[in-house]
């Protein structure tokens, strides 16, 4: 017993990496004075212990699939998949928080260590093979992220967005809970091993309870990824947090919360029966709000982040389409779509934050004319956009062409339709975006600090795989064909 | 011998008066105690149903990991409430629209 927990551990060795790094900056964050304002041995310590855990992600990523810690977590190459993606999204947060002004400057380290907390959580959830891990995993996220949204401490609007955010995650945590009991109670165990079999055999009246557990445990992961009914929470943080930590949230929380909605999709609903095609339902209706809602809401906003805001929504919606698909088709082109969605939204938020470090605000006139200035950044920013919405041959577009493939191998016509429609419709307030920066008169010709020879390098390294990924997919197509999801026996 | 509908059934109560107090409340620490009602609802479920339904461990871990948890929630919560109270000096959540543009 006891040695196959250390077995165990050899699997487990990015996760242990992660702690060890959150750990490490602690002590290193205490031993400065409150007016080292630098702090570079801080973020050598964050970039080196991160990367570490990349490296060794990227080492454990072909070995094959087991279920460790006595079948409560799982380790396979589509965790493996996600773990990258939100370790990527966790760095590129914090360089961004480093770098803005957003942030007062003794909280960033703060930033850091507590982003490396919500990366573990995230971490947790993408492989938990039971409801324990799974519970966990959501809370770690959730309580790290309420402190997170709260961090402008003086700001009215910040703690607000703290307050709203934890009051509703309690609610929608407790909600979750008490469908999760209800599925214990009728399953007998909390483990997701060996339930496909069993679900089988269940008489008709235990499926009658499993239905309505199963729609309250949606809504805990729903809210986490701000599914419609659920995303009322979603604006009002957004817009009240800081950017880099937006930036955060539209990433981290919203892939970690889609990956275990493929797991328990394709553990519980693998099989076709009443529960499926309920589910399948469910998902379908909340998949097409989402979409929906969440572009129509974007159109009229004046702020730049609360309009990526609600387009990082509509995004959730699309890549929903995915997991409701639930065949092997669906995951692949949800690991895609998450993958070029990491970096369209990196290089979107990289932007606004300088522009709005400048001039204090990110409404849409602040990007007047910008082309004049920095037409590289202009370029990039258009380029983004035309990828958030879909355009060809961008990466964008080959990730909504995956998902549209598979909702057809299924027959989900309707939905493609509705999706096909929204990318339309988003395409009017992108574009609104685009021709103020390269077809209006500019306000000022101040200098935007931001955009120092470092900061663009990053910025146009972030936005070559969203071109590049769009002309040359099939090696991503290929590392997502391999990232099968394991379903321990 | 109580049987496990009257557990399922005082459970049930609790979540349900945790939603009323979500929703009817304007106090916001009235609301913290709403979602304790909500998780604990959820714990006892979970406690009712190894008792009676099966005998592994799974539900009283699970009880035990809940209250852990929210007690974790509820520091974090209330660290946020009393921000809030400093700024606004108010803990009336109709207070709370900044951000309702």
């Amino acid at each position: 017993m006891n040695l196959s927990y250390l077995a165990s551990l050899s699997h487990y060795v990015p996760e242990l990496m992660a702690v060890l790094t959150m750990v490490m900056l602690v002590f290193i964050e205490s031993s400065y004075g409150r007016n080292d304002k630098k702090r570079s041995f801080f973020y050598f310590g964050t970039f080196i212990g991160l990367g570490f855990v990349l490296l060794s992600l990227f080492d454990s990523y072909n070995d094959h699939s087991t279920a460790i810690f006595t079948g409560s977590m799982v380790i396979d190459p589509f965790s493996s998949l996600v773990k990258i993606i939100l370790v990527v999204g966790t760095m590129a947060s914090i360089y961004l928080a480093k770098e803005s002004k957003d942030i007062y400057g003794h909280l960033k380290p703060e930033f850091a260590i507590m982003s490396i907390g919500v990366l573990i959580g995230g971490m947790i959830l993408c492989s938990a093979n039971n409801f324990l891990m799974l519970y966990i995993g959501i809370e770690t996220l959730s309580i790290l992220s309420y402190v997170l949204a709260s961090f402008k401490k003086n700001d009215e609007m910040s703690s607000e967005a703290g307050l709203k955010y934890s009051l509703y995650g309690g609610v929608s945590a407790g909600v979750m809970l008490f469908g999760m009991s209800h599925i214990f109670g009728v399953l007998g165990t909390i483990q997701f091993s060996g339930v496909s079999a069993r679900l089988l055999e269940l008489p008709t009246t235990d499926i009658v309870i499993l239905l309505p557990a199963f729609l309250m445990f949606f809504a805990g992961v729903g809210y986490k990824i701000a599914a419609v009914p659920f995303h009322m929470w979603a604006p009002d943080v957004y817009e009240g947090s800081p950017i880099p930590v937006t930036t955060f949230f539209s990433i981290v929380p919203k892939v970690a919360g889609i990956a275990v909605l493929v797991r328990v999709s394709m553990i519980f609903f693998g099989s076709p029966g009443a529960l499926q095609v309920t589910w399948v339902g469910i998902l379908s209706v909340v998949a097409a709000l989402t979409m929906t809602v969440g572009n129509v809401s974007a159109i009229g906003q004046k702020s730049v982040k609360r309009m990526l805001a609600y387009s990082s929504i509509s995004h959730a919606g699309v890549m929903m389409l995915g997991v409701l698909v639930i065949n092997e088709l669906g995951v692949q082109s949800v690991l895609f779509y998450a993958v070029t969605y990491l970096f369209m939204t990196l290089v979107a938020f990289y932007i606004v934050t300088f522009v709005s470090d400048k001039y204090g605000n990110d409404h849409f006139d602040r990007f007047r004319g910008l082309i004049v200035r920095y037409p590289l950044m202009t370029v990039i920013m258009a380029m983004v956009m035309f990828s958030l919405a879909g355009v060809p041959p961008l990466s964008g577009f080959v990730a909504k062409f995956n998902i549209f493939g598979a909702l057809v191998s299924k027959k989900y016509y309707t939905l493609a339709v509705i999706a096909g429609i929204n990318s339309v419709v988003s395409l009017y307030y992108y574009l609104k975006l685009v021709r103020l920066m390269i077809f209006k008169e500019q306000e000022s010709n101040e200098v935007i600090v931001g955009f120092g020879t470092a900061n663009q390098t990053l910025i146009v390294a972030m936005a070559i795989p969203v071109l590049m990924l769009g002309i040359f997919w099939s090696k991503l197509m290929e590392l997502t064909d391999g990232a099968v999801l394991f379903i321990a026996p | 011998m109580i049987s496990l509908p009257s557990f399922l059934a005082i459970s049930f109560i609790l979540f349900v008066s945790g939603l009323v107090v979500m929703i009817a409340k304007k106090n916001i620490i009235a609301i913290l105690l709403g979602v304790e009602l909500i998780l604990n609802s959820a714990a006892l479920n979970f406690a009712a149903y190894t008792r009676f339904v099966n005998q592994n461990l799974d539900g009283h871990i699970m009880s035990l990991f809940i209250i852990i948890i929210a007690a974790a929630e509820a520091a974090v919560g209330l660290a946020i409430v009393i921000r809030f109270f400093q700024i606004r000096e108010s803990i009336h959540i109709d207070d709370a629209t900044q951000l309702l543009q």
